[in-house]
């Protein structure tokens, strides 16, 4: 799967979550801009990672602000599952 | 950059906390006059925002016994467990805190929050890997934090979700250990710890239970959640505190694992603070026969318990359906929260307020405790002024 497709699959998930027509890309910040407060971000990240069939550490989520940002660690830990 | 710039939201929030006509974290108790009541700025409080579960602080015995070892050993150690801080007390509290959970080894910590830094760092290392529910206690997840582990959050009491994780994890899966509370401290409500059980012996995982708030409620004997749900065999490490129901201060784990005796070894929280002073040892040990030898002091507590909660139902606030001591209530919005803590403490009613981000959903909570120590009429009282805020 390319950054890109992550990122898409991401922010359907983020639509379905936060009841709201917001425009989000992949330089939406997940506090803030997507307005998950730091509950919903915990059920958005299990979301994730249940969609994606992966767990993220916290380590790895602490380098986590954007979209973008969360895309390329699912990147990581898919390659890491395939290599 | 000066050291006291990353201070400015700690100050925005201390200035705002200061223009409150009373600042909720900053209640200053002049005088304690018993388990459930208390002078705050002048006037006297029904104290509904403790952990004194079991109304033990102002018991005779347990006075007593602190004021016995006061005199016959003085009023500190002034050292570490590992040095000169191990008094026969201590061992004895040890053995005794092992027997009343009927497991084989118990370790004594100077508080809950040591003992579980104190546990995690040693159990785990940067090659094992932790699941903790989402709405654990700081002090657990600043223990995994501190171990360098791996550390999966799972959402709250959510047996599947943590199996689900698991069996992601694959080969790590097997040696993962498990951290979970008993009864949480902020809604009140209760980890389903026999599907946890469940999900560890799958998965050949370890499982912690922090009962800390659990303690001297629940089980035939008090021993907390995990006696209730009859899986007391079960749980790896029980830790917990003797701040709350035991009305003392100090932590403990207690464990049928061989390998605790050497955790003494291997946890700095342990070896480099002083032990708890001999009074406060005296305290907790004359507290556990209380728990012990008293069981109508968990019946009084439950009863208080079930008469705040179909109170507060009745009123129509949103509390979670399980009744225990404590009872959290959900405001949307932060300032109606506000006024409700407000109005309560202008009517004699002291509660906890806890605000964004410390509450466990993101929005502003009451939370409100009974104890074995409030009269039937000091519950009225407490509803009632619920009821004048709503209705009146
Ligand atoms: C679940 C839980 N664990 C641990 C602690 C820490 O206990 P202590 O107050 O003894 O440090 C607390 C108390 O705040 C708690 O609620």
């Amino acid at each position: 799967m390319t950054h890109a497709k992550i990122v898409t699959r991401l922010i359907e998930l983020l639509e379905s979550l936060v009841a709201s027509v917001e425009n989000f890309d992949q330089e939406t910040a997940l506090v803030g801009d997507a307005g998950l407060e730091s509950i919903q971000v915990i059920e958005y990240l299990c979301e994730v990672e249940d969609d994606f069939d992966i767990v993220i550490d916290e380590e790895a989520l602490s380098y986590v602000n954007t979209v973008g940002d969360l895309a390329e660690t699912i990147l990581k830990i898919n390659l890491g599952k395939s290599s | 950059m000066s050291l006291f710039e990353k201070f400015s939201q700690a100050r925005a929030l201390e200035q705002a906390l200061m223009e409150m006509p009373i600042n909720p974290t900053g209640t200053i108790i002049s005088e304690v006059v018993s388990a459930s009541e208390a002078i705050i700025g002048g006037q006297l409080k029904i104290m509904a925002g403790t952990n004194n579960y079991l109304g033990l602080t102002f018991d005779a015995d347990c006075v007593a016994a602190g004021q016995q070892a006061l005199l016959e050993a003085g009023t500190g150690t002034t050292g570490s467990r590992m040095a000169n801080g191990t008094y026969q007390q201590h061992l004895d509290l040890e053995i005794e805190i092992a027997e009343f959970f009927d497991l084989s080894h118990g370790m004594v910590f100077s508080t809950g929050y040591s003992a579980n830094i104190g546990m995690l760092t040693a159990l785990l290392n940067t090659e094992d890997s932790v699941l903790i529910d989402s709405e654990g206690h700081a002090s657990l997840f600043d223990g995994c934090r501190m171990s360098g582990a791996k550390i999966y959050r799972f959402k709250h009491n959510d047996p599947e979700g943590l199996r689900k994780r698991l069996s992601r994890l694959g080969e790590a899966g097997k040696d993962a250990l498990i951290v979970v509370e008993g009864l949480y401290s902020v809604r009140g409500d209760c980890a389903p710890l026999k599907e946890y059980v469940d999900v560890k012996n799958e998965f050949g995982s370890y499982l912690m239970v922090d009962e800390a708030h659990s303690l001297g409620l629940y089980g035939e004997n008090g021993r907390g959640l995990a006696e209730d749900q009859g899986v007391s065999d079960e749980v790896d490490f029980v830790v917990g505190t003797f701040s709350k129901s035991l009305g003392s201060i100090g932590g403990f784990c207690v464990s049928n694992h061989p390998e605790l005796s050497l955790i003494r070894y291997a946890s700095r929280p342990y070896i480099f603070t002083a032990s708890p002073s001999p009074s406060v040892i005296a305290t907790t040990r004359q507290a556990l026969k209380k728990i012990k030898n008293c069981p109508e002091l968990r019946q009084i507590v439950w009863s208080n318990a079930q008469l705040l909660h179909s109170g507060l139902s009745k009123l129509g606030f949103q509390i979670g359906a399980d009744v225990s001591p404590v009872i959290g209530i959900p405001f949307e919005d932060r300032e109606v929260a506000l006024t409700y803590w407000q109005d309560l403490f202008n009517k004699g009613v002291y509660t906890n307020l806890i605000l964004p981000p410390a509450a466990p959903d993101g929005g502003s909570l009451i939370r409100c405790s009974v104890t074995a120590a409030h009269s039937k009429e000091q519950i009225r009282v407490i509803l009632d002024a619920f009821d004048a805020i709503k209705n009146g």
